[in-house]
């Protein structure tokens, strides 16, 4: 099951790279953010084409593409490139949660013994 | 994130805490300390079970409202008030076993933690590298770049 969704995956990425026009898109979508007019400006193809095209990338996890109005906006995702790195942030941010939550826990345990400790003295 | 010498991932978390590290320590391996801890934000109930000695195992489930997340470790190292080792893995993919480095450093009247959780992994993403893909995004972004700086020079 993992193993074919890794590889269903992979197939996404390979055939999206796999064209020409789509490594295009790619390069204009690494520099900047652009709408679908804009990715078109360059290609002798129609919008619908383009757009086509920038569905098979945003199904191989490359692009994310938002709806503004009548206009498509569309970046480049580095997410399926970074998963390394994406990975180990989630856990970096798990503990660091995780700290902030421990800090509350400690303090009242600091405040518990404090009082504890006053109340030996008193015996 | 860090690599560690064969190669795997590491993290590693530093934290001043408020309060002495025997306290710190005591909120760590105190079931129902840990329990409150290790489940903030969105996780709305836990069970905790820690049996702290060299050998003995805790385990700990974390429900938020769509998920349960079951993790299980063994201690390696029992050292009180100053270091914790233990295995982590989470039961949803035991195969993927890291390992969890707690150090409580003494600062007079604080303390600092340090969590170094190392071992990422031979699975997920370790998989993915296997197969080809640690090459294909490495090539792609050189790609990219390259392609970057190609387009900045007048034709």
């Amino acid at each position: 099951m993992v193993e074919y969704g890794e590889s269903a995956e992979l197939d996404h990425i390979f055939s999206a790279l796999a064209d020409p026009t789509r490594r295009a898109i790619l390069r204009i979508l690494a520099r900047q953010p652009a709408t679908i007019q804009e990715i078109a400006e360059p290609f002798p193809v129609s919008l619908n084409a383009v757009s086509k095209h920038v569905m098979v990338l945003e199904r191989a996890g490359l692009v994310r593409r938002e709806i503004r109005g009548r206009e498509h906006h569309c970046w480049i995702e580095p997410g399926p490139l970074h998963e390394a790195d994406a990975w180990l942030e989630r856990y970096r941010h798990f503990w660091e949660q995780r700290m902030d939550a421990l800090e509350v826990v400690v303090k009242r345990k600091l405040k518990a013994a404090k009082g504890a400790g006053m109340h030996g003295k008193n015996r | 994130m860090e690599k560690t010498a064969d190669g795997k991932h590491r993290i590693v978390v530093r934290r001043r805490m408020p309060a002495p590290r025997e306290i710190v320590y005591e909120a760590w391996i105190d079931p129902e300390g840990f329990r409150e801890w290790m489940c903030p934000g969105d996780v709305i109930s836990a069970e905790a079970q820690l049996d702290v000695r060299v050998g003995g195992s805790f385990r700990i489930v974390m429900r938020s409202k769509d998920k349960v997340h079951e993790h299980v470790g063994t201690y390696q190292v029992v050292d009180p008030p100053a270091k914790l080792v233990f295995t982590w893995s989470g039961l949803e993919n035991s195969s993927e076993i890291t390992l969890v480095t707690v150090e409580f450093l003494a600062h007079g009247k604080e303390s600092e933690l340090v969590i170094t959780h190392e071992g990422f992994p031979q699975s997920d993403v370790a998989g993915r590298y296997e197969m080809g893909w640690g090459t294909i995004a490495k090539k792609f972004s050189e790609y990219l770049a390259n392609d970057q700086r190609t387009a900045k020079k007048p034709a």
